[in-house]
């Protein structure tokens, strides 16, 4: 068994971005070990069914877009196979009954694009046969492996650009729910930008959505009059963006190259490419060698950040790249002392984060408000 | 001018030369599910004239006219137009071809002024508006027409008889050359009556016509020039009106001789009139909806036996007199007592159960729930009892059972129970609200305004009714604004007048000009020296 | 001979369901164009709908656990109209009879026998509580139920937001929107349904019941058509609609109890899943019929479970919507023309 805690991002990436490793994690108490001795009987491609369930629609330029993309590449990849897709799945008991019919259509292998908990679980309990790929989770079963990007480590370097560009030293965040994906993704950022700016705070809004253009719009607005000058979040939609560009503000997106819809405001956008890895993971599946564990889309293998905007100052761009060449040669910014919000060190100097403590980070750093 | 139209329908019925006329129905069909309402009905209307369309409730009025203006299309039979035949999809389509409707209940939205009104749906309606260019088109036309209404004001704020004439100019400014009015005066006082057939002359006299849809025979007899009658949907006949009296009408409505005796002999075997009131109220006030004191220290006595008229010009407080006397409303103040007991704090339930029906002003509004079935709606009374209740159980069969009796009592012919009761003539829904109120009634009935709206035929069955209670040795209390009515039928007659009785007089001693003046505040003679003495 | 169509007053029960039936066929044959001439092979789509819903074990259990919420909030809706009350908030009532069961399930420690029935009284109150303000404002300031129960939806649906990712938050860090596990759970019935179905189609049977053959329900049927004749006919109109209202928020309740602790088995945001709204449709397709509403529920539920079928089948989300869209509106135009009759009659 290998200790996720030890492993250097370059060996997760060999490990996990090639052929699946599974990976026995044992983290905190909230990773259970992988439990599967016996990786699932190969499949035929001719007989193979995969089925993708997201959470938004495949025409959110976005997210789910970005999955469908991977999609296609197993399509591509796997031609005598047979991929079905199901969109809008909500967090209800409608998603269990989703995921039940695809495996009553036979599905090998089930991908997911978002988190699910017991309306999969209780699938995959009753689906031995089935692989599922949960992504944002942490439950490991003989059946099902989680997988995530690890989107930190560019929101740290976006971080970087924004503490350059802002001048409020004030930034701004949309999130979802306060689910750790929303806390990595604050706190990297503001970790980032105190690297050049250590009085940078971040306030946090929380619109109970992924994808709400009139929430996060009004979210993006309320941050701006509160002093923000630079926006980022984790919507799947560009509201904020129009927001910024309109309030001559900037903002760093999550999932696609969308400067289109802000070019001034546009700084950078947290980039995801699923195409190889659910390639490879099909491919694992259908020849009997896949077991299940918990996948990171590594940092520059996967999750990057897009061609900087027109307007970030040269400076700025080349501050933040270098901390990106910094991080792809092993170092790891996430290190002591780091405190949380209420003035407690939760990271001793010294020390530093591991990405399973990231991937389960549910508390704000020091300097961010409105999250918990 | 007036004298010249009748001239020329005369003369063209004498001479046989034909005019031409304007709308002709020539053997007009129309049959519902289970009921022929129009037959082989023929129908001339000329220019010129008032063509009074008599008929009871339920003759085919409603249904003819539907055809004539596009909201109906013949099963069988043709509308000619000025000599053509046509063929209406639609009420547009009859509007166009000059034929407009103002029904009994208006069609205008409240909300809008009069000049929105009269522009609204119109294809004349310029396409740019401002306030002003309504308002002054609007009273263009209605100078035009001789029609004096305002253009500013808001429908709501509006009195019945000028929302009517809103109504009319409505039709009138489409250019309508007939117009066709369902009951117009039920809503009117008599002075706007009588407004509104000064109106109808002139239009007549420019070579329109108006086809006059009424029961009311003094009405008829004033008004038209002609007159059809309808009769369970056919056409029993076309005569000048010159030729016909309130008599011949009747009789021609009804088909047979209407009893207009005095009804108020006593069959023999009847029960004789009480010492004892039934019924006694001692100095008994109640407000209004708004709070307003509308019923002021109101004394009566009914006794069993007797028919007591309330008379009166309608809202002095008459009204508010049968709410109190039956528990729908609290008085406000005073003693309502019920074969001695003292009710005056009860509710309708307790009054209910002293034997005291009730036939509401508006049955539909308040005596009827209007969407439910024929049987929920008649077995309202006694719902609570049984055999329709045993404990808490109800029983929909016996419900049935009873609905049935009280539709045969009423001599209401139900083709489904199920029905919704709206889908009834107002006068089968009268019929079986009396005939439900009087198996309760074991000791008074109130009725408030029990023949509005009604036939001849329907008002008829009502007067037995009450009769027939009468002789059984139950109080009635039966209040209308029909003074003939009232001399028919009751024994005693209280005058109201701005919440207080004038007086209470005996109506073999009375005649109509007294009454006539007590409604108009005048105490009687009695009350009046009594005011004197103190 | 010459064919009319006509109006009657009252519609028949054999010609309103051909006309349903004729509704449904008539949107399939429409949607199944649409999918003929993209190409789609009509034969196996079908075959796949029926097997996905009616055809499998597995899809009748699906039905079964979508019909379940759906007819408690469709009879919510139905018992309110019968007294003339619209209920708008079945979405909120069922969020507030969800907090209310998990409330109980979380902090009241005891066997699964015990606190089952708590929970369910629970649901019930929650669901009362949450239509009590509307119900008063209605009864006594007459104040439009309509907006306020709307309006207690989206408070209905934030607090369990709330509570699920603050104070309720599941400890072991496990999920992140949702309450823990609840300790409890509703018996299975058949497979993964559970007992709530049989208690819903049971409870909707009683309350048909009580309306058609109790006093109370007649007067309940009279003081909903007209206040003013039950007035008349001294059936207290108020006491009634506070009565019924609260019953109509105490049934939704129950939907939402059913969901947490039968179906999902924790609380969370986006739980209701839009079932409160889909009971107004229900009850609307049930046309005021209690018994309707059974069938109304069924008919959603194979809509909405086709829905999903439908999807993995490469039919776009969008087609899906406007296909269940399709459907409703055939129905309600059909329920109009179920209203006509043609005659024959010979032309003169």
């Amino acid at each position: 068994m290998i200790d996720f805690r030890n492993l250097s991002r370059r060996r997760f990436l060999e490990l996990s971005g090639a052929t699946g490793v599974a990976l026995g994690v044992s983290g905190a108490g909230l990773m259970r070990p992988a439990l599967a001795a016996t990786p699932l009987a190969p499949v035929a491609e001719e007989d193979a069914v995969i089925a993708f369930g997201y959470v938004g629609p495949t025409s959110d330029e976005g997210w789910t877009w970005q999955h469908d993309q991977g999609r296609l590449a197993v399509q591509e990849a796997f031609p005598k196979a047979k991929t079905i897709f199901v969109e809008n799945i909500p967090y209800s008991a409608d998603a269990g009954r989703t995921f039940r019919q695809f495996v009553s259509e036979g599905a090998n292998m089930i991908i997911t694009n978002s988190t699910y908990g017991d309306f999969i679980y209780d699938v995959a309990k009753n689906a031995p046969e089935t692989a599922f790929l949960h992504c944002d989770d942490r439950t490991l079963m003989d059946n099902m492996g989680v997988f995530y990007p690890s989107h930190w480590y560019p929101s740290y370097v976006t971080g970087v650009a924004a503490g350059h560009m802002s001048e409020s030293s004030k930034l701004g965040y949309v999130a979802s729910f306060p689910v750790p994906s929303s806390f990595a993704g604050s706190n990297a950022f503001l970790l980032g930008a105190r690297s050049v700016k250590p009085d940078a705070t971040i306030q946090v809004i929380a619109i109970n959505s992924w994808f709400d253009p009139q929430a996060s719009t009004q979210a993006a607005r309320a941050l701006i009059d509160n002093g923000a000058d630079v926006l980022f979040g984790i919507m799947d939609e560009p509201g904020y963006l129009q927001v910024a560009e309109q309030r001559g503000k900037k903002a760093v997106m999550l999932n696609t190259d969308s400067r289109k819809y802000g070019p001034n405001a546009y700084v950078s956008s947290i980039m995801f490419d699923f195409r190889k890895f659910y390639v490879d993971q099909v491919r694992a599946r259908l020849e009997g060698k896949w077991v299940p564990g918990q996948f990171l889309l590594p940092f520059g293998d996967g999750t990057d950040r897009d061609a900087w905007g027109e307007t970030v100052p040269a400076g700025a761009a080349k501050a933040a790249d270098e901390v990106r060449e910094k991080i792809l040669g092993g170092w790891n910014p996430f290190q002591g002392e780091i405190k949380d919000n209420k003035g407690e060190v939760r990271v001793p100097a010294g020390q530093s984060m591991s990405d399973n403590d990231i991937y389960n980070w549910n508390w704000s750093v020091d300097g961010s408000s409105g999250l918990a | 001018m007036i004298m010249n139209v009748m001239l020329d329908v005369d003369r063209t019925a004498a001479s046989g030369v034909a005019v031409q006329p304007i709308v002709s129905l020539r053997g007009v069909a129309k049959h519902f599910p289970g009921v022929i309402a129009n037959q082989d009905v023929d129908f001339d209307l000329l220019p010129g004239e008032i063509h009074a369309l008599l008929g009871e409730n339920g003759a085919g009025k409603s249904t003819l006219m539907n055809i004539l203006t596009g909201i109906y299309r013949p099963d069988l039979g043709e509308i000619i137009v000025d000599g053509q035949p046509v063929t209406f999809a639609s009420p547009v389509e009859a509007i166009a071809a000059g034929i407009g409707m103002v029904h009994q209940h208006f069609k205008l939205v409240k909300a809008f002024t009069v000049a929105e009104n009269v522009h609204l749906g119109w294809s004349e309606t310029p396409g740019r508006i401002s306030r002003d260019l309504l308002e002054a088109r609007t009273a263009q036309i209605a100078a035009s027409l001789n029609l004096a209404v305002k253009p500013g004001a808001r429908v709501s704020d509006l009195s019945t008889g000028e929302q009517q004439r809103v109504e009319i100019l409505r039709v009138l400014s489409r250019k309508a050359r007939v117009l066709i009015l369902d009951e117009p005066t039920a809503v009117l006082t008599p002075a706007e009556a009588a407004e509104l057939f000064k109106a109808l002359r002139q239009f007549a006299a420019r070579g329109n016509a108006v086809i006059f849809i009424s029961h009311k025979l003094d009405e008829v007899l004033e008004i038209s020039d002609r007159v059809t009658v309808l009769r369970g949907g056919r056409k029993v006949t076309t005569k000048p009106t010159n030729e016909c009296d309130k008599r011949i009408l009747a009789r021609l409505m009804v088909g047979q001789e209407v009893v207009l005796s005095n009804m108020r002999e006593r069959k023999p075997g009847a029960k004789p009139i009480s010492d004892a009131p039934v019924l006694s109220l001692r100095n008994v006030s109640a407000r209004d909806d708004l709070g307003n004191l509308s019923l002021k220290n109101v004394s009566l006595d009914l006794r069993a036996g007797e028919i007591l008229g309330i008379a009166g010009v309608a809202g002095n407080g008459q009204k508010e007199l049968s709410q109190v006397l039956t528990g729908v409303r609290r008085a406000s103040g005073g003693e309502i007592h019920v074969c001695g007991k003292d009710l005056s704090s009860r509710g309708a339930e307790e009054f209910a159960a002293f034997g005291v029906g009730h036939i509401p002003e508006d049955r539909l509004h308040s005596g009827l729930a209007p969407a439910l079935s024929i049987t929920d709606n008649v077995v309202i009374r006694e719902y609570g009892k049984a055999p329709l209740s045993q404990g808490w159980m109800y029983r929909p069969s016996a419900a049935a059972a009873l609905a049935r009796s009280i539709a045969e009592a009423a001599s209401v012919a139900v083709p489904d129970f199920k029905m919704p009761v709206r889908n009834l003539s107002g006068g089968n829904q009268q019929r079986l609200v009396a005939r439900r109120e009087m198996r309760i009634a074991s000791n008074v009935l109130v009725a408030a305004y029990p023949s509005r709206g009604l036939d001849v035929g329907a008002i008829n069955a009502m007067m037995s009714y009450f009769t027939e209670l009468r002789d059984a040795g139950v109080g009635v209390l039966f209040v209308s604004e029909e003074l003939e009515e009232l001399f028919k039928l009751s024994d005693r007659i209280a005058v109201m007048f701005h919440g207080e009785v004038m007086g209470v007089v005996d109506s073999s001693q009375v005649d109509v000009e007294t009454i006539g003046l007590m409604m108009g505040g005048q105490r009687s003679l009695e009350a009046g020296s009594a005011e004197e003495v103190r | 001979m010459s064919i009319r169509i006509q109006r009657v007053p009252s519609e028949n029960m054999a010609g309103g369901l051909a006309a349903r039936l004729i509704a449904i066929v008539l949107a399939l044959s429409i949607a199944a164009i649409v999918f003929a001439m993209s190409g789609a092979d009509l034969g196996k789509l079908g075959a796949h709908v029926f097997k996905s819903t009616f055809g499998s074990r597995f899809g009748l259990m699906d039905l079964g656990l979508i019909v379940t919420p759906l007819i408690l909030t469709g009879l919510a809706v139905t018992v309110a109209m019968k007294v003339g009350a619209w209920n708008i908030g079945a979405e909120g009532q069922f969020c507030a009879g969800a907090i209310a069961a998990t409330a109980v399930a979380l902090f009241v420690p005891g066997p699964t026998i015990l606190v089952l029935p708590l929970m369910f009284v629970a649901g019930a109150i929650g669901g009362m509580l949450w239509i009590l303000i509307p119900t008063l404002a209605r009864a006594y300031a007459d104040v439009s139920e309509l907006i306020t129960t709307l309006l207690l939806n989206f408070v209905g649906a934030l607090f369990i937001y709330y509570l699920a990712t603050g104070p309720w938050l599941d400890p072991s860090g496990l999920s992140f929107a949702a309450t823990k596990r609840l300790p409890h759970d509703v018996p299975g019935f058949w497979g993964d349904v559970h007992w709530g179905l049989p208690i819903a189609v049971l409870l909707t049977v009683a309350l048909a019941g009580v309306l058609n053959y109790t006093r109370w329900g007649y007067e309940v049927r009279i003081a909903g058509s007209n206040p003013a004749a039950a007035r008349y006919a001294a059936i207290p109109f108020r006491r009634h609609l506070i009565v019924v209202m609260l019953m109509s928020g105490a049934i939704a309740g129950l939907a939402g109890m059913f969901e947490v602790i039968g179906t999902t088995h924790r609380l969370q945001g986006g739980i209701s899943n839009n079932f409160g709204y889909i009971g107004i449709m229900v009850a609307v397709l049930a046309r005021g019929s209690a018994i309707g509403v059974i069938a109304g529920a069924a008919l959603m539920a194979v809509i909405l479970k086709s829905g999903i079928a439908l999807q993995t089948q490469g039919v776009n989300i969008s087609t899906v919507l406007a296909l269940t869209g399709l459907i409703l509106f055939f129905t309600a135009i059909g329920d109009e023309l179920s209203h006509y009759r043609i005659v024959r009659s010979k032309p003169a």
